[in-house]
Protein backbone atom coordinates (compact mmCIF):
# COMPACT_ATOMS: atom_id res chain seq x y z
CA UNK A 1 0.00 0.00 0.00
CA UNK A 2 1.34 3.37 -1.07
CA UNK A 3 0.89 6.50 1.08
CA UNK A 4 1.07 10.02 -0.64
CA UNK A 5 3.33 12.02 0.89
CA UNK A 6 2.20 15.00 2.59
CA UNK A 7 3.46 17.74 0.20
CA UNK A 8 1.71 16.06 -2.68
CA UNK A 9 -1.33 15.48 -0.63
CA UNK A 10 -1.47 18.79 0.09
CA UNK A 11 -0.84 20.40 -4.04
CA UNK A 12 -3.28 17.86 -5.16
CA UNK A 13 -6.28 19.15 -2.43
CA UNK A 14 -5.09 22.42 -3.24
CA UNK A 15 -7.37 24.79 -5.31
CA UNK A 16 -5.57 25.50 -8.63
CA UNK A 17 -6.04 29.46 -8.58
CA UNK A 18 -7.16 32.12 -11.82
CA UNK A 19 -4.43 32.69 -13.22
CA UNK A 20 -4.26 35.90 -16.18
CA UNK A 21 -1.01 34.01 -17.70
CA UNK A 22 -2.40 30.96 -18.32
CA UNK A 23 -5.56 32.69 -19.75
CA UNK A 24 -3.45 34.88 -22.27
CA UNK A 25 -1.37 31.60 -23.22
CA UNK A 26 -4.78 30.14 -24.00
CA UNK A 27 -6.26 33.11 -25.48
CA UNK A 28 -3.16 33.70 -27.98
CA UNK A 29 -3.21 29.94 -28.66
CA UNK A 30 -7.11 30.52 -29.74
CA UNK A 31 -5.97 33.37 -31.83
CA UNK A 32 -3.38 31.56 -33.55
CA UNK A 33 -5.95 28.89 -34.48
CA UNK A 34 -8.62 31.03 -35.63
CA UNK A 35 -5.55 32.67 -37.78
CA UNK A 36 -4.31 29.73 -39.67
CA UNK A 37 -8.29 29.42 -41.06
CA UNK A 38 -7.19 32.18 -43.61
CA UNK A 39 -8.96 34.91 -41.59
CA UNK A 40 -6.56 37.89 -42.64
CA UNK A 41 -7.06 36.61 -46.45
CA UNK A 42 -10.24 37.51 -46.12
CA UNK A 43 -9.80 40.68 -44.11
CA UNK A 44 -7.31 41.92 -46.81
CA UNK A 45 -10.35 41.55 -49.53
CA UNK A 46 -13.12 43.11 -47.44
CA UNK A 47 -10.39 45.87 -46.85
CA UNK A 48 -10.16 45.95 -51.00
CA UNK A 49 -14.17 45.58 -51.26
CA UNK A 50 -14.62 48.53 -48.90
CA UNK A 51 -12.10 50.51 -50.76
CA UNK A 52 -13.75 50.03 -54.18
CA UNK A 53 -17.23 51.15 -53.20
CA UNK A 54 -15.82 54.24 -51.75
CA UNK A 55 -14.10 55.17 -55.53
CA UNK A 56 -17.61 53.50 -57.16
CA UNK A 57 -19.68 55.61 -55.32
CA UNK A 58 -19.00 58.52 -57.13
CA UNK A 59 -22.38 58.18 -59.11
CA UNK A 60 -24.81 60.08 -56.57
CA UNK A 61 -26.26 63.11 -55.82
CA UNK A 62 -23.98 65.20 -53.30
CA UNK A 63 -21.17 65.24 -51.44
CA UNK A 64 -23.10 64.37 -47.95
CA UNK A 65 -24.79 61.46 -50.03
CA UNK A 66 -21.47 59.93 -51.10
CA UNK A 67 -19.89 60.43 -47.58
CA UNK A 68 -22.63 59.24 -45.49
CA UNK A 69 -23.75 56.23 -47.94
CA UNK A 70 -20.27 55.22 -48.10
CA UNK A 71 -20.15 55.34 -44.14
CA UNK A 72 -23.70 53.28 -44.11
CA UNK A 73 -22.44 50.60 -46.72
CA UNK A 74 -19.18 50.29 -44.92
CA UNK A 75 -19.91 49.89 -41.10
CA UNK A 76 -22.95 47.57 -42.13
CA UNK A 77 -20.57 45.20 -44.02
CA UNK A 78 -18.40 45.46 -41.05
CA UNK A 79 -21.00 44.80 -38.15
CA UNK A 80 -21.69 41.65 -40.59
CA UNK A 81 -18.89 40.65 -40.43
CA UNK A 82 -18.00 40.49 -36.91
CA UNK A 83 -21.24 39.07 -35.81
CA UNK A 84 -21.18 36.36 -38.28
CA UNK A 85 -17.06 35.85 -37.19
CA UNK A 86 -17.49 35.65 -33.73
CA UNK A 87 -20.84 33.37 -33.92
CA UNK A 88 -19.05 30.99 -36.52
CA UNK A 89 -15.36 31.51 -34.88
CA UNK A 90 -16.80 30.27 -31.33
CA UNK A 91 -19.13 28.10 -32.31
CA UNK A 92 -16.31 26.03 -34.12
CA UNK A 93 -14.05 26.07 -31.52
CA UNK A 94 -15.38 23.69 -28.92
CA UNK A 95 -15.81 20.63 -31.10
CA UNK A 96 -12.81 21.41 -33.21
CA UNK A 97 -10.74 21.03 -29.72
CA UNK A 98 -12.80 17.98 -28.61
CA UNK A 99 -12.02 16.82 -32.17
CA UNK A 100 -8.41 17.66 -32.12
CA UNK A 101 -8.04 15.97 -28.52
CA UNK A 102 -6.81 19.39 -27.63
CA UNK A 103 -9.00 19.94 -24.88
CA UNK A 104 -8.23 17.00 -22.91
CA UNK A 105 -4.50 17.70 -23.40
CA UNK A 106 -5.23 20.79 -21.46
CA UNK A 107 -7.72 20.14 -18.84
CA UNK A 108 -5.83 17.05 -18.06
CA UNK A 109 -3.36 19.77 -16.66
CA UNK A 110 -4.08 22.21 -13.86
CA UNK A 111 -6.20 24.34 -15.64
CA UNK A 112 -9.38 25.41 -14.55
CA UNK A 113 -12.65 25.11 -16.73
CA UNK A 114 -12.99 29.12 -16.17
CA UNK A 115 -9.50 29.57 -17.78
CA UNK A 116 -10.37 27.75 -20.49
CA UNK A 117 -13.69 29.10 -21.45
CA UNK A 118 -12.68 33.08 -20.70
CA UNK A 119 -8.57 31.96 -22.60
CA UNK A 120 -11.61 30.71 -25.74
CA UNK A 121 -13.43 34.17 -25.64
CA UNK A 122 -10.67 36.47 -25.12
CA UNK A 123 -8.99 34.65 -28.31
CA UNK A 124 -11.74 35.36 -30.57
CA UNK A 125 -12.77 39.16 -29.24
CA UNK A 126 -8.73 39.58 -29.90
CA UNK A 127 -9.08 38.59 -33.59
CA UNK A 128 -12.57 40.28 -34.13
CA UNK A 129 -10.69 43.49 -32.09
CA UNK A 130 -7.74 43.07 -34.68
CA UNK A 131 -9.62 42.92 -37.64
CA UNK A 132 -11.73 46.18 -36.49
CA UNK A 133 -8.43 48.37 -35.91
CA UNK A 134 -7.31 47.49 -39.62
CA UNK A 135 -10.53 48.18 -41.11
CA UNK A 136 -11.10 50.99 -38.86
CA UNK A 137 -7.73 52.71 -40.56
CA UNK A 138 -8.62 51.19 -44.09
CA UNK A 139 -11.85 52.85 -43.64
CA UNK A 140 -10.55 56.30 -41.96
CA UNK A 141 -8.15 57.20 -44.69
CA UNK A 142 -10.29 56.55 -47.37
CA UNK A 143 -12.75 59.20 -45.60
CA UNK A 144 -10.14 61.51 -45.54
CA UNK A 145 -9.38 61.38 -48.82
CA UNK A 146 -12.64 61.59 -50.24
CA UNK A 147 -13.64 64.08 -47.67
CA UNK A 148 -10.92 67.02 -49.37
CA UNK A 149 -11.65 65.79 -52.89
CA UNK A 150 -15.36 65.97 -52.34
CA UNK A 151 -15.04 69.67 -50.58
CA UNK A 152 -13.12 71.09 -53.20
CA UNK A 153 -14.77 69.35 -56.00
CA UNK A 154 -18.03 70.73 -54.92
CA UNK A 155 -16.94 74.01 -54.48
CA UNK A 156 -15.38 74.17 -58.20
CA UNK A 157 -18.92 73.04 -59.14
CA UNK A 158 -20.58 75.97 -57.16
CA UNK A 159 -18.01 78.44 -58.48
CA UNK A 160 -18.77 77.33 -61.98
CA UNK A 161 -23.01 77.65 -61.61
CA UNK A 162 -22.03 81.33 -59.61
CA UNK A 163 -23.66 80.01 -55.93
CA UNK A 164 -20.53 80.25 -54.48
CA UNK A 165 -22.61 82.06 -52.25
CA UNK A 166 -20.55 82.71 -48.58
CA UNK A 167 -23.90 80.67 -46.98
CA UNK A 168 -23.66 77.86 -49.84
CA UNK A 169 -20.17 77.06 -48.88
CA UNK A 170 -20.29 77.43 -44.89
CA UNK A 171 -23.18 75.26 -45.56
CA UNK A 172 -21.04 72.79 -48.20
CA UNK A 173 -18.01 73.04 -45.29
CA UNK A 174 -20.22 72.28 -42.13
CA UNK A 175 -21.74 69.18 -44.34
CA UNK A 176 -18.53 67.87 -45.56
CA UNK A 177 -16.92 68.18 -41.47
CA UNK A 178 -20.12 66.48 -40.62
CA UNK A 179 -19.93 63.69 -42.77
CA UNK A 180 -16.27 63.33 -42.81
CA UNK A 181 -14.09 61.20 -40.68
CA UNK A 182 -14.59 62.46 -36.98
CA UNK A 183 -14.37 60.68 -33.79
CA UNK A 184 -17.87 59.48 -34.15
CA UNK A 185 -16.83 56.62 -36.79
CA UNK A 186 -14.39 55.37 -34.54
CA UNK A 187 -16.89 55.19 -31.76
CA UNK A 188 -19.10 53.83 -34.24
CA UNK A 189 -17.02 50.84 -34.88
CA UNK A 190 -16.22 50.55 -30.86
CA UNK A 191 -19.85 49.95 -30.70
CA UNK A 192 -20.03 47.29 -33.44
CA UNK A 193 -17.02 45.19 -31.13
CA UNK A 194 -18.84 45.49 -28.57
CA UNK A 195 -22.39 44.09 -29.89
CA UNK A 196 -19.59 41.24 -31.49
CA UNK A 197 -18.61 40.74 -27.84
CA UNK A 198 -21.60 40.19 -26.41
CA UNK A 199 -22.81 37.45 -29.33
CA UNK A 200 -19.82 36.19 -29.34
CA UNK A 201 -20.01 35.42 -25.27
CA UNK A 202 -23.95 34.48 -25.90
CA UNK A 203 -22.33 31.88 -28.60
CA UNK A 204 -19.71 30.36 -26.22
CA UNK A 205 -22.73 30.26 -23.52
CA UNK A 206 -24.76 28.32 -26.36
CA UNK A 207 -21.46 26.12 -27.63
CA UNK A 208 -21.37 24.76 -23.95
CA UNK A 209 -25.15 23.41 -24.06
CA UNK A 210 -25.18 22.41 -27.76
CA UNK A 211 -24.09 19.15 -28.99
CA UNK A 212 -24.02 20.15 -32.42
CA UNK A 213 -21.65 23.47 -34.25
CA UNK A 214 -24.89 23.75 -36.65
CA UNK A 215 -27.39 24.11 -33.42
CA UNK A 216 -25.10 26.69 -31.89
CA UNK A 217 -24.79 28.91 -35.21
CA UNK A 218 -28.59 28.47 -35.55
CA UNK A 219 -29.84 29.49 -32.25
CA UNK A 220 -27.35 32.44 -32.00
CA UNK A 221 -28.04 33.83 -35.18
CA UNK A 222 -31.98 33.58 -34.02
CA UNK A 223 -31.10 35.31 -30.50
CA UNK A 224 -29.26 38.09 -32.10
CA UNK A 225 -32.13 39.21 -34.42
CA UNK A 226 -34.56 38.86 -31.07
CA UNK A 227 -31.91 40.72 -29.35
CA UNK A 228 -32.54 43.20 -31.90
CA UNK A 229 -36.24 43.37 -31.31
CA UNK A 230 -35.89 43.06 -27.74
CA UNK A 231 -36.85 46.67 -26.74
CA UNK A 232 -39.94 46.27 -29.00
CA UNK A 233 -40.54 42.84 -26.39
CA UNK A 234 -40.14 44.90 -23.76
CA UNK A 235 -41.80 47.73 -24.14
CA UNK A 236 -45.06 44.78 -24.43
CA UNK A 237 -43.61 43.86 -21.19
CA UNK A 238 -44.29 47.38 -19.64
CA UNK A 239 -47.43 47.87 -21.19
CA UNK A 240 -49.93 46.21 -18.62
CA UNK A 241 -53.30 46.76 -20.80
CA UNK A 242 -51.37 44.48 -23.11
CA UNK A 243 -51.92 40.87 -23.93
CA UNK A 244 -52.96 37.79 -21.90
CA UNK A 245 -51.30 36.53 -19.12
CA UNK A 246 -49.68 33.64 -20.76
CA UNK A 247 -48.56 35.88 -23.32
CA UNK A 248 -46.80 38.37 -21.63
CA UNK A 249 -45.25 35.55 -19.52
CA UNK A 250 -43.65 34.33 -22.82
CA UNK A 251 -42.92 37.70 -23.80
CA UNK A 252 -40.93 38.54 -20.01
CA UNK A 253 -39.28 35.43 -20.47
CA UNK A 254 -37.73 36.05 -24.28
CA UNK A 255 -37.13 39.44 -23.11
CA UNK A 256 -35.39 38.16 -19.84
CA UNK A 257 -32.76 35.43 -22.08
CA UNK A 258 -31.79 37.82 -24.73
CA UNK A 259 -29.30 40.80 -24.58
CA UNK A 260 -30.96 43.87 -26.14
CA UNK A 261 -28.82 44.53 -29.29
CA UNK A 262 -30.40 47.36 -30.66
CA UNK A 263 -28.70 49.67 -27.92
CA UNK A 264 -25.56 49.08 -30.10
CA UNK A 265 -26.60 50.47 -33.19
CA UNK A 266 -25.05 53.70 -33.65
CA UNK A 267 -23.93 52.84 -36.99
CA UNK A 268 -26.98 54.35 -38.30
CA UNK A 269 -27.30 57.91 -36.45
CA UNK A 270 -22.96 58.04 -36.95
CA UNK A 271 -23.23 57.45 -40.89
CA UNK A 272 -25.90 60.36 -41.10
CA UNK A 273 -23.73 62.67 -39.43
CA UNK A 274 -24.87 62.82 -35.19
CA UNK A 275 -22.18 63.07 -32.45
CA UNK A 276 -21.82 60.80 -29.89
CA UNK A 277 -21.15 61.84 -26.74
CA UNK A 278 -19.05 60.15 -24.16
CA UNK A 279 -22.54 59.78 -21.81
CA UNK A 280 -23.34 57.21 -24.69
CA UNK A 281 -20.14 55.49 -24.78
CA UNK A 282 -20.22 55.01 -21.21
CA UNK A 283 -23.48 53.39 -21.06
CA UNK A 284 -22.74 51.01 -23.93
CA UNK A 285 -19.64 49.81 -22.77
CA UNK A 286 -20.91 49.63 -19.18
CA UNK A 287 -23.81 47.49 -20.42
CA UNK A 288 -21.62 45.30 -22.81
CA UNK A 289 -19.44 44.23 -19.91
CA UNK A 290 -22.58 43.46 -17.85
CA UNK A 291 -23.92 41.00 -20.04
CA UNK A 292 -20.53 39.87 -20.92
CA UNK A 293 -19.74 38.93 -17.38
CA UNK A 294 -23.03 37.30 -16.40
CA UNK A 295 -23.46 35.26 -19.73
CA UNK A 296 -19.44 34.14 -18.94
CA UNK A 297 -20.16 33.47 -15.03
CA UNK A 298 -23.67 30.84 -17.03
CA UNK A 299 -21.09 29.79 -18.89
CA UNK A 300 -18.49 28.82 -16.44
CA UNK A 301 -21.35 27.08 -14.25
CA UNK A 302 -22.51 24.87 -17.68
CA UNK A 303 -19.39 23.76 -18.81
CA UNK A 304 -18.08 22.83 -15.33
CA UNK A 305 -20.56 20.44 -14.93
CA UNK A 306 -20.32 19.41 -18.66
CA UNK A 307 -19.35 15.66 -19.65
CA UNK A 308 -16.83 15.90 -22.10
CA UNK B 1 -27.93 19.37 -12.69
CA UNK B 2 -27.14 21.51 -9.79
CA UNK B 3 -24.99 23.59 -11.91
CA UNK B 4 -27.41 23.84 -14.79
CA UNK B 5 -30.30 24.73 -12.34
CA UNK B 6 -28.09 27.52 -10.98
CA UNK B 7 -27.32 28.51 -14.42
CA UNK B 8 -31.24 28.61 -15.51
CA UNK B 9 -31.50 30.74 -12.35
CA UNK B 10 -28.90 33.35 -12.48
CA UNK B 11 -30.33 33.41 -16.47
CA UNK B 12 -33.40 34.37 -15.18
CA UNK B 13 -32.83 36.44 -12.47
CA UNK B 14 -30.47 38.73 -14.07
CA UNK B 15 -33.46 38.78 -17.53
CA UNK B 16 -35.81 40.33 -14.49
CA UNK B 17 -32.97 42.45 -13.34
CA UNK B 18 -31.74 44.00 -16.23
CA UNK B 19 -35.19 44.98 -18.34
CA UNK B 20 -34.87 47.87 -15.94
CA UNK B 21 -31.40 49.26 -16.62
CA UNK B 22 -31.91 48.69 -20.33
CA UNK B 23 -35.01 50.83 -20.50
CA UNK B 24 -33.08 52.94 -18.93
CA UNK B 25 -30.03 53.39 -21.26
CA UNK B 26 -32.29 52.77 -24.47
CA UNK B 27 -34.23 55.94 -22.90
CA UNK B 28 -30.15 57.89 -22.40
CA UNK B 29 -29.42 56.75 -26.70
CA UNK B 30 -32.63 58.05 -27.71
CA UNK B 31 -32.15 61.37 -25.90
CA UNK B 32 -29.04 61.76 -27.56
CA UNK B 33 -30.88 60.70 -30.65
CA UNK B 34 -28.57 57.55 -31.42
CA UNK B 35 -31.13 54.98 -31.52
CA UNK B 36 -34.08 55.81 -32.89
CA UNK B 37 -37.55 55.88 -31.14
CA UNK B 38 -40.79 54.36 -32.13
CA UNK B 39 -42.26 56.35 -34.48
CA UNK B 40 -46.25 57.58 -34.12
CA UNK B 41 -46.94 55.95 -36.91
CA UNK B 42 -50.53 54.17 -36.33
CA UNK B 43 -50.70 50.57 -35.45
CA UNK B 44 -50.03 48.67 -39.16
CA UNK B 45 -46.95 51.57 -39.46
CA UNK B 46 -45.87 50.74 -35.83
CA UNK B 47 -46.15 46.55 -37.00
CA UNK B 48 -44.46 47.60 -39.82
CA UNK B 49 -41.45 49.36 -37.68
CA UNK B 50 -41.59 46.74 -35.65
CA UNK B 51 -41.08 43.94 -38.04
CA UNK B 52 -38.39 46.00 -39.51
CA UNK B 53 -36.84 46.44 -36.56
CA UNK B 54 -36.62 42.70 -35.54
CA UNK B 55 -35.89 41.64 -38.99
CA UNK B 56 -32.88 43.72 -40.25
CA UNK B 57 -31.31 44.55 -36.34
CA UNK B 58 -28.64 47.41 -37.20
CA UNK B 59 -28.82 46.66 -40.76
CA UNK B 60 -31.34 49.16 -41.63
CA UNK B 61 -28.84 51.57 -42.74
CA UNK B 62 -26.90 49.60 -45.01
CA UNK B 63 -30.24 47.87 -46.64
CA UNK B 64 -31.58 51.73 -46.97
CA UNK B 65 -27.66 52.55 -48.72
CA UNK B 66 -28.26 49.63 -50.86
CA UNK B 67 -31.69 50.82 -51.68
CA UNK B 68 -30.50 54.30 -52.35
CA UNK B 69 -28.06 53.13 -55.01
CA UNK B 70 -30.65 51.20 -56.59
CA UNK B 71 -33.04 54.05 -56.91
CA UNK B 72 -30.18 56.12 -58.69
CA UNK B 73 -29.88 53.57 -61.42
CA UNK B 74 -33.11 53.64 -62.24
CA UNK B 75 -33.13 57.49 -62.17
CA UNK B 76 -30.32 57.07 -64.65
CA UNK B 77 -32.79 55.10 -66.24
CA UNK B 78 -35.49 57.74 -66.15
CA UNK B 79 -37.71 55.25 -64.50
CA UNK B 80 -39.63 57.39 -62.15
CA UNK B 81 -42.28 54.46 -60.90
CA UNK B 82 -39.21 52.55 -60.02
CA UNK B 83 -37.33 55.51 -58.23
CA UNK B 84 -40.53 56.69 -56.43
CA UNK B 85 -40.96 52.49 -54.73
CA UNK B 86 -37.41 52.71 -54.06
CA UNK B 87 -37.05 55.68 -51.99
CA UNK B 88 -40.50 54.26 -50.09
CA UNK B 89 -38.45 51.30 -49.29
CA UNK B 90 -35.76 54.06 -48.21
CA UNK B 91 -37.52 56.35 -46.00
CA UNK B 92 -39.36 53.36 -44.64
CA UNK B 93 -36.23 51.57 -43.12
CA UNK B 94 -34.80 55.32 -42.36
CA UNK B 95 -37.70 57.39 -41.18
CA UNK B 96 -35.31 59.45 -39.14
CA UNK B 97 -33.36 60.72 -41.83
CA UNK B 98 -34.29 63.84 -43.71
CA UNK B 99 -31.82 63.84 -46.50
CA UNK B 100 -33.64 60.48 -47.81
CA UNK B 101 -37.19 62.36 -47.39
CA UNK B 102 -35.79 65.47 -49.28
CA UNK B 103 -34.45 63.17 -51.79
CA UNK B 104 -36.87 61.46 -52.39
CA UNK B 105 -39.08 64.52 -53.12
CA UNK B 106 -36.42 65.97 -55.50
CA UNK B 107 -36.51 63.12 -57.81
CA UNK B 108 -40.62 63.24 -57.87
CA UNK B 109 -40.87 67.47 -57.77
CA UNK B 110 -37.86 68.74 -59.78
CA UNK B 111 -36.79 65.60 -61.99
CA UNK B 112 -39.54 63.56 -62.74
CA UNK B 113 -41.86 66.61 -63.08
CA UNK B 114 -39.11 68.81 -66.05
CA UNK B 115 -39.00 65.24 -67.49
CA UNK B 116 -42.74 65.01 -67.89
CA UNK B 117 -43.06 68.80 -68.79
CA UNK B 118 -40.30 68.85 -71.22
CA UNK B 119 -41.05 65.28 -73.24
CA UNK B 120 -42.55 66.41 -76.55
CA UNK B 121 -43.88 63.22 -77.08
CA UNK B 122 -46.44 63.55 -74.84
CA UNK B 123 -49.60 65.71 -75.85
CA UNK B 124 -49.65 68.75 -74.02
CA UNK B 125 -52.83 68.44 -71.41
CA UNK B 126 -50.45 65.05 -70.37
CA UNK B 127 -47.13 66.91 -70.21
CA UNK B 128 -49.21 69.36 -67.95
CA UNK B 129 -51.06 67.34 -66.25
CA UNK B 130 -47.79 64.34 -65.12
CA UNK B 131 -45.59 67.69 -64.46
CA UNK B 132 -48.54 68.60 -61.72
CA UNK B 133 -48.89 65.15 -60.29
CA UNK B 134 -45.11 64.69 -59.81
CA UNK B 135 -44.75 68.11 -58.08
CA UNK B 136 -48.03 67.09 -55.66
CA UNK B 137 -46.12 63.65 -55.05
CA UNK B 138 -42.65 65.69 -54.53
CA UNK B 139 -44.99 67.86 -52.13
CA UNK B 140 -46.52 65.12 -50.07
CA UNK B 141 -43.24 63.32 -49.92
CA UNK B 142 -41.77 66.04 -47.99
CA UNK B 143 -44.79 66.60 -46.09
CA UNK B 144 -44.92 62.92 -44.97
CA UNK B 145 -41.67 63.61 -43.57
CA UNK B 146 -42.84 66.81 -41.90
CA UNK B 147 -45.23 64.60 -40.17
CA UNK B 148 -42.78 62.78 -38.37
CA UNK B 149 -39.79 65.47 -37.49
CA UNK B 150 -41.76 68.52 -37.33
CA UNK B 151 -38.94 70.35 -35.82
CA UNK B 152 -36.71 69.45 -39.19
CA UNK B 153 -35.63 73.40 -40.42
CA UNK B 154 -34.27 71.28 -43.63
CA UNK B 155 -37.40 69.61 -45.34
CA UNK B 156 -39.74 72.99 -44.31
CA UNK B 157 -37.13 74.54 -46.05
CA UNK B 158 -36.98 72.52 -49.04
CA UNK B 159 -41.21 72.65 -48.97
CA UNK B 160 -40.29 75.97 -49.08
CA UNK B 161 -38.14 76.01 -52.46
CA UNK B 162 -40.79 73.45 -53.86
CA UNK B 163 -43.61 75.83 -53.14
CA UNK B 164 -41.34 78.33 -54.65
CA UNK B 165 -39.71 76.95 -57.83
CA UNK B 166 -42.32 74.20 -58.78
CA UNK B 167 -46.10 75.28 -57.81
CA UNK B 168 -45.30 78.86 -57.20
CA UNK B 169 -47.92 79.02 -54.42
CA UNK B 170 -45.83 82.00 -52.67
CA UNK B 171 -48.02 82.51 -49.98
CA UNK B 172 -47.05 78.52 -48.87
CA UNK B 173 -43.68 78.77 -49.66
CA UNK B 174 -43.28 81.62 -47.23
CA UNK B 175 -44.99 79.52 -44.57
CA UNK B 176 -42.68 76.98 -44.95
CA UNK B 177 -39.57 79.05 -44.51
CA UNK B 178 -40.97 80.94 -41.60
CA UNK B 179 -41.10 77.55 -40.29
CA UNK B 180 -37.24 76.25 -41.51
CA UNK B 181 -36.37 79.73 -39.47
CA UNK B 182 -38.21 78.98 -36.62
CA UNK B 183 -36.67 75.32 -36.31
CA UNK B 184 -33.41 76.84 -36.24
CA UNK B 185 -32.87 76.92 -40.11
CA UNK B 186 -29.81 79.27 -41.76
CA UNK B 187 -31.14 83.24 -41.22
CA UNK B 188 -31.43 83.32 -45.12
CA UNK B 189 -35.12 81.40 -44.52
CA UNK B 190 -36.48 84.32 -42.81
CA UNK B 191 -35.50 86.72 -45.64
CA UNK B 192 -36.63 83.76 -48.37
CA UNK B 193 -40.25 84.12 -46.37
CA UNK B 194 -40.27 87.60 -46.83
CA UNK B 195 -39.87 87.69 -50.30
CA UNK B 196 -42.17 84.87 -50.88
CA UNK B 197 -44.83 86.25 -48.91
CA UNK B 198 -44.25 89.58 -50.94
CA UNK B 199 -44.67 87.91 -54.19
CA UNK B 200 -48.27 85.87 -52.93
CA UNK B 201 -51.71 87.75 -53.72
CA UNK B 202 -52.61 87.97 -50.30
CA UNK B 203 -52.27 91.08 -48.52
CA UNK B 204 -51.91 89.61 -44.58
CA UNK B 205 -49.04 88.02 -46.27
CA UNK B 206 -47.48 91.18 -47.38
CA UNK B 207 -48.02 92.67 -44.38
CA UNK B 208 -45.73 89.63 -42.27
CA UNK B 209 -43.24 90.05 -45.31
CA UNK B 210 -43.19 93.92 -44.76
CA UNK B 211 -42.40 93.51 -41.09
CA UNK B 212 -39.30 91.10 -41.68
CA UNK B 213 -37.96 93.07 -44.40
CA UNK B 214 -38.04 96.34 -41.93
CA UNK B 215 -36.42 94.99 -39.15
CA UNK B 216 -33.92 93.75 -41.14
CA UNK B 217 -33.20 96.44 -42.96
CA UNK B 218 -33.62 98.77 -39.40
CA UNK B 219 -30.69 96.24 -38.44
CA UNK B 220 -28.40 96.86 -41.17
CA UNK B 221 -28.91 93.64 -42.79
CA UNK B 222 -30.14 94.61 -46.05
CA UNK B 223 -29.17 92.99 -49.88
CA UNK B 224 -30.32 94.75 -52.70
CA UNK B 225 -32.59 91.81 -52.93
CA UNK B 226 -33.80 92.89 -49.89
CA UNK B 227 -34.09 95.79 -50.77
CA UNK B 228 -35.85 95.84 -54.03
CA UNK B 229 -38.80 93.40 -52.29
CA UNK B 230 -39.40 96.01 -49.57
CA UNK B 231 -39.90 98.70 -51.72
CA UNK B 232 -42.30 96.09 -53.78
CA UNK B 233 -44.38 95.48 -50.83
CA UNK B 234 -44.27 99.98 -49.55
CA UNK B 235 -46.25 100.15 -52.89
CA UNK B 236 -48.23 97.10 -52.44
CA UNK B 237 -49.31 98.12 -49.20
CA UNK B 238 -49.78 101.58 -49.70
CA UNK B 239 -46.75 102.79 -47.21
CA UNK B 240 -46.85 106.54 -46.32
CA UNK B 241 -43.85 108.30 -48.30
CA UNK B 242 -42.11 109.81 -45.48
CA UNK B 243 -42.34 106.16 -43.83
CA UNK B 244 -40.58 104.79 -47.09
CA UNK B 245 -36.72 103.56 -46.80
CA UNK B 246 -34.58 106.55 -48.57
CA UNK B 247 -32.85 103.80 -51.23
CA UNK B 248 -33.30 104.37 -54.52
CA UNK B 249 -34.65 101.24 -56.66
CA UNK B 250 -31.80 98.40 -57.52
CA UNK B 251 -31.04 98.66 -61.00
CA UNK B 252 -33.12 96.12 -62.63
CA UNK B 253 -30.69 93.56 -64.66
CA UNK B 254 -32.53 92.09 -67.87
CA UNK B 255 -33.34 88.41 -66.87
CA UNK B 256 -30.89 86.02 -68.30
CA UNK B 257 -32.89 83.41 -70.73
CA UNK B 258 -33.45 79.80 -69.43
CA UNK B 259 -30.45 77.82 -70.82
CA UNK B 260 -31.96 74.34 -69.77
CA UNK B 261 -35.14 72.56 -68.27
CA UNK B 262 -36.35 74.37 -65.50
CA UNK B 263 -35.13 72.33 -62.23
Amino acid sequence: MTQDSPSSAAASAAPVRFSPRRVWTLAYATMTQLMRMKILPFLLVFCALVALIGVGGSSVVNPEQQLSSFKSMSLGVLQIFSIVFGIVATALLLPKDLEDRTLYTILSKPVPRFDYVLGKLLGVLMLIASGLVIIDAVLSLILWTQQSGLYDAYLFQLHQTKQDTPEAIAQVREIVARQGLTWNLHWAVWAIFLKASVVTTVALLLSCLASSTLFTIVITFCVTIIGHGEALIREFVFQPHLGSTTKRIATLVLAAICPDLAQFDIVDSVANGEIVPWAAVYDMTGIAALYMTVYLFITHLVFVEKEL
Amino acid sequence: MKRKLQAAAVMLIFGGLKLPLEQHVTHDLRAMRLVDEPLHMGVEGNMGQMGLAATFGGLRGLIATIFQLRAHVEFTRVNWAEVDKYYGFVTQLQPRVARYWEEASWHMAYNAASYYLYNEELKPALRGKLFHDYVQRGNDILKEGLRLMPDNPRLWQKLGDLHWNRSKDYKASGDAYLQSFKHGGLNFTERFAAYAYAQSNDPESWKKGYAILKRLYDENKATPGLIEFLKLLEKNLHIAPDMRIPDPDPAKQAPKPPTGPQR
